[in-house]
């Protein structure tokens, strides 16, 4: 069984996956397709990062500068920083939506399916740019991910092809192909759903998509406008942001923030959508509030465009100003509050089994709880301004992009991985994958909350001796984190290649991806679904669709 | 909602607000000493937020752990679970209580803010440029409390240097005297740099172009660290100094000596470093050129680190 | 939960289905708009930025710069807006099917762009201070020349526009392609009315 190749599998109906690997590698413009190319294209930059988290770290291990050159130092931490956000967040985000969202919504494919294929591709030419730029005069942008100005206009070799030059078009063009897929998913969502799904028969996952994809939209042109500022500064010598030439350095901070803070829930927001589609399949309930779950996304997509500022409460902004985004920051928590107290409702006597989706999905919850605490703190203004700059900030977003978002983006992918290759994962090191992520995880990241508090900055090569020991704990959990991706890589190569064949629907979920076969024919519905009933049925006796395969949902009936 | 419900329900909220009370009261031992008088109300504030976040955060976690033990389902068990869809008055609870909170964790916030500003930096804070300027000054200081003449912060690409306009003294250590107010003009020469003393709790980002005014009030006696905490470069992490607060004899003892002494040279750790790397091949191996640190400052009392 | 079978809303939603898989034209002028919305922010950027230079810098305008010739670009500006009525005509003959009318109005229209885009770049190069002169500098060539730009992809969108005009049969899907082009010079002329508001008549 394990030895036939996909192709002559029996009973193959017209055409499934694509019959051979070339095609991951060519211009598809099957979502599907391109879906797998995002995943694990960012997956493969997520390494990279994370290898330069490995330099990072065992820097740390010891108070002094002693393992690689300070500038090396700060282009690995600026380089991490990039790479992570902007080749492992943001594609692999993308890329789940991307295969997720037309079968979700009962549609053959995107709006816009060349649209689509083209955003793909600028995803490997960015990673080309930023490694490239290692080999440039001067090594690559050492000006941290958020690449302030003056520090950033320095320019030490005085060539014009640098790092910062060659990160500024790498950003660039991210922007323009997040642009595009956010054109593409806001259409197809709004036009392309099946007949009969209302808006609030939709699947919380695709109202999360939606609400971060509107964020990109109105977020993404802030940042391209100041990068562009800073790009003719850096280049042609304007004074936008040079203080020496009358510039504002503080105003670049504003551009930069007024899209990056938004784009922090770009971030979360599909993985909430995540845990919304997870824990009802595997705790046997409804989504508990599904339409106020639902409605808190497009809350949160509003007020995220209004707290940037917190981000600069040292930054010698009006007392005024602190206070303003102080309120909007904390109000924040309060869709998101309500999220996490559905959730928990969900899972609450339910028939809870924990796979390896739902165990992931549970500890990327648990830690998004923790960094919603920090997160409170550094709202406030007087806290924050002991913390800004400090470890205590890259402890609490480390907790957000690896505890909740990469964890959650994990279990995403174990959850959906029978769907997308046909073969189910290994259940038991799928376990051990969970378990030494999440203890690395918090061996890691959990030290950084001390330092902060004691006074540790952020960014430093080097420090004083009484921050040695969370150092050194932090280091020891990056190790152990680093090593957690193995059994991982493992599992999912592996199973893909020779793993057990998966059924249509092997978690018995409801909803319109899992009436199609593993994986799905290349047109997704031989016809397309009429929807006749609100999303998570669990406990019920009804069916999802109208016409054909309503048998398959009636299964878990007690 | 059964007696026995509550009860459990109510035993639990006790027993989590005891722990959390606990950790607020161990919070303030994450912090460095409190050396200013801002540093008592940060971490008064930080407490309170302690308090509110492990209660939240283990009230979470538990309910989630508990259904993880006993809530599973059978081995063989396939049907599904009760199929509750909501609960409305529960919704609406958990997002009243939420904005009760938050409303109330930000007004709390604000005033502490406001009280700073009545001791100490915030409000004190306003740049030359009228755009981004704060309010005025806060009431008519009385003569116990009325701020020492300025002290000049110069920072540059990696360097920090005091200087004492009225006496004449530079120096690489700043010196202060408890119980007084200080005024501080922090300026940069180059980039961005962060006026950072953990220990006083008060950060303040220097703007190159701009002189920025600040104020505190150390309380006691000791050396702390001052950081700079904006990310400022190749040796940004070397660019850090001592504070030394003295009681008001020892610190005009220290003036008037050292006043006397001639400027010399002080150590730098970024102009040494900087010195040793030179002439090396450039590659990621060996680190790539790097913006030349400024000459180390030159001042009447310098140490050795 | 209602589960009514009945045949007619399942039917009336097939058809729906089908209309929706054959809307490609309604669902490409949503995306085009959206699209649109997303690129004004990139202006609204920068004019947010332009009023916050020119409040609060100390020097803004160059040495010996008194302030902008307002003439001649109030003669281009009636040019490009007066142009997006022609191309609105265009697009009336286009709906009509008569070409020739078509053609004749979108190349006028074009004539009408380029004649801005030559007044623009008179009006450079005759300008006393350049794009590093300052905040001034920075910040009129580069919303000037970001908006030329913008321009000048609609004149090239209007050229591929009036070739594939010659190309049988190039209508019978709709007319997106016109409706997106002349959508697209409305906003650059919009865009321009602001941008000539904040530069040359707020000094």
């Amino acid at each position: 069984m394990t030895n036939i190749p996909v192709e002559m599998a029996p009973g193959a109906t017209p055409p499934h996956a694509p019959q051979n690997w070339r095609t991951y590698f060519s211009f598809s413009t099957d979502h599907k397709v391109i879906g797998i190319q995002y995943l694990v294209t960012s997956f493969v930059f997520f390494m990279v990062g994370g290898f330069f988290a490995m330099i990072i770290r065992g820097e740390l291990i010891t108070p002094e500068a002693d393992l690689v050159d300070r500038t090396v130092y700060n282009a690995m931490f600026t380089m991490h920083g990039t790479v992570m956000l902007f080749l492992w967040m943001f594609p692999s985000l993308v890329g789940l939506a991307n295969y997720l969202v037309p079968l979700m919504i009962g549609a053959r494919d995107m709006a816009f399916p060349r649209l689509n294929a083209v955003a793909f591709w600028m995803v490997p030419v960015v990673g080309i740019l930023l490694m490239a730029s290692f080999l440039v005069p001067g090594g690559p942008s050492q000006s941290g991910w958020w690449a302030y100005p003056p520090v950033s206009l320095q320019n030490p070799t005085g060539k014009l092809l640098n790092g910062q030059f060659l990160w500024l078009l790498a950003v660039a063009i991210s922007g323009v192909s997040s642009i595009m897929g956010a054109v593409n998913f806001v259409t197809t969502i709004v036009k392309m759903r099946a007949p009969g799904m209302t808006w609030f028969r939709m699947p919380a996952y695709v109202w999360t998509v939606l609400s971060a994809q509107i964020i990109q939209l109105y977020g993404l042109p802030a940042l391209t406008a100041g990068a562009v500022m800073l790009l003719m500064d850096l280049t042609f010598g304007t004074s936008f942001f040079d203080p020496a030439k009358g510039g504002q350095p503080v105003l670049f901070q504003h551009f930069f923030w007024f899209y990056s803070h938004p784009a922090v829930y770009v971030i979360i927001l599909p993985i909430f959508g995540v845990f919304s589609e997870i824990f009802p399949v595997f705790a046997r309930k409804p989504l508990f509030g599904y339409k106020v779950v639902a409605v808190s996304s497009i809350i949160i997509t509003v007020l995220s465009g209004m707290v940037w500022v917190h981000h600069m409460f040292a930054s010698g902004t009006p007392g005024w100003m602190r206070m303003i985004f102080m309120f909007t920051t904390m109000a924040i928590a309060v869709p998101t509050g309500i999220k996490v107290f559905a959730w928990v409702a969900t899972l609450w006597r339910g028939k809870l089994r924990l796979t390896t989706p739902m165990v992931f999905a549970l500890g990327a919850l648990v830690m998004f709880v923790f960094s919603g605490v920090t997160g409170i703190m550094l709202a406030a203004v007087p806290v924050d301004i002991h913390v800004n700059n400090t470890y205590f900030v890259v402890g609490h977003f480390h907790y957000v992009v690896f505890g909740a978002a990469t964890m959650g983006m994990f279990a995403a992918i174990y959850h959906w991985f029978p769907k997308m290759t046909g073969r189910m994962y290994n259940e038991g090191l799928g376990q051990v994958h969970f378990w030494l992520a999440f203890i690395g995880a918090n061996l890691n990241f959990f030290p950084m909350h001390p330092l902060g508090l004691m006074g540790m900055p952020r960014r430093v090569a080097s420090y004083d001796p009484e921050f040695i020991f969370w150092n050194v704990a932090a280091s020891l959990g990056a190790f152990l984190l680093g090593m957690s991706t193995l059994p991982f890589i493992v599992n999912l190569v592996g199973s893909w290649l020779q793993g057990k064949k998966a059924p249509d629907n092997p978690w018995r979920a409801i909803g319109l991806e899992w009436l199609v076969s593993s994986p799905p024919p290349v047109e997704n519905f031989e016809e397309i679904p009429v929807v006749i009933a609100e999303p998570y049925g669990y406990g019920r006796n009804e069916p999802l669709i109208a016409n054909g395969k309503a048998l398959e949902l009636e299964a878990a009936e007690g | 909602m059964n007696v026995r419900t509550i009860l459990t329900l109510v035993v639990t909220a006790v027993i989590l607000a005891a722990i959390s009370l606990w950790m607020g009261q161990q919070s303030y031992g994450w912090f460095p000493p409190q050396a200013a008088s801002e540093a008592q109300l940060v971490d008064d504030l930080f407490s309170f937020l302690v308090i509110l976040g492990t209660f939240i955060f283990l009230g979470v976690t538990i309910a989630i752990l508990y259904s993880v033990v006993f809530s599973r389902a059978g081995k063989y068990d396939m049907s599904d679970g009760p199929p509750i869809e909501g609960n409305t008055t529960l919704e609406v609870v958990w997002t009243a209580i939420p904005l009760a909170l938050v409303i109330w964790i930000a007004v709390y916030s604000y005033q502490i803010y406001d009280r700073m500003n009545v001791k100490g930096p915030m409000e004190l804070v306003h740049l030359h440029n009228p755009m981004q300027m704060a309010t005025a000054y806060a009431a008519p200081l009385d003569a116990e409390t009325e701020p020492l003449e300025a002290i000049e912060v110069h920072s540059r690409q990696w360097a920090w240097e005091f200087h004492y306009p009225g006496q004449n003294v530079s120096s690489t250590e700043l010196h202060l005297p408890v119980d007084r107010r200080v005024h501080l003009t922090l300026e940069s020469e180059d980039v961005l740099h962060g006026f950072y003393i953990p220990a006083f709790r008060l950060k303040q980002d220097i703007i190159p172009g701009e002189a920025i005014d600040f104020e505190f009030t150390p309380i006691r006696v000791g050396t702390y660290r001052l950081r700079d905490s904006q990310y400022s470069g190749t040796y940004f992490a070397a660019m850090q100094a001592d504070v030394v607060v003295q009681s008001p004899e020892d610190y005009q003892q220290w003036l008037a000596t050292t006043a006397k002494q001639p400027p010399t040279e002080a150590y730098n750790r970024a102009v040494t470093e900087f010195a040793k790397n030179r002439g090396k091949v450039k590659s990621v191996f060996t680190g790539w050129k790097s913006v030349p640190p400024a000459p180390p400052p030159v001042v009447n009392y310098s140490t050795q680190s | 939960m209602d589960t009514q079978l009945n045949t007619s809303p399942v039917q009336e939603a097939s058809h729906h289905a089908v209309a929706h898989e054959h809307d490609a034209e309604g669902n490409s002028m949503f995306g085009f708009i959206v699209f649109l919305l997303s690129e004004s922010v990139i202006f609204l950027g920068f004019f947010g930025g332009y009023i916050i230079y020119k409040l609060t810098s100390t020097n803004w305008l160059p040495e010996g710069v008194s302030g902008l010739e307002t003439r001649e670009p109030l003669i281009n500006t009636i040019v490009l807006v007066s142009s997006s009525f022609v191309i609105y005509v265009a697009e009336r003959f286009l709906h009509d099917k008569k070409l020739w009318g078509f053609r004749l109005f979108l190349i006028t229209t074009m004539a009408m762009g380029i004649y801005f885009l030559l007044g623009q770049a008179k009006e450079w190069s005759e300008l006393p201070f350049g794009f590093t002169s300052g905040v001034f500098g920075g910040t009129f060539y580069l919303l000037t020349g970001f908006h030329g730009l913008h321009v000048m992809t609609g004149i090239l969108l209007m050229t591929i526009m009036l070739l594939r005009s010659f190309i049988p049969h190039n209508y019978d899907n709709g007319e997106f392609g016109i409706k997106a082009t002349s959508l697209f010079w409305h906003f650059v002329d919009v865009i321009w009315i602001i941008l000539f508001l904040l530069l040359y008549v707020w000094q």
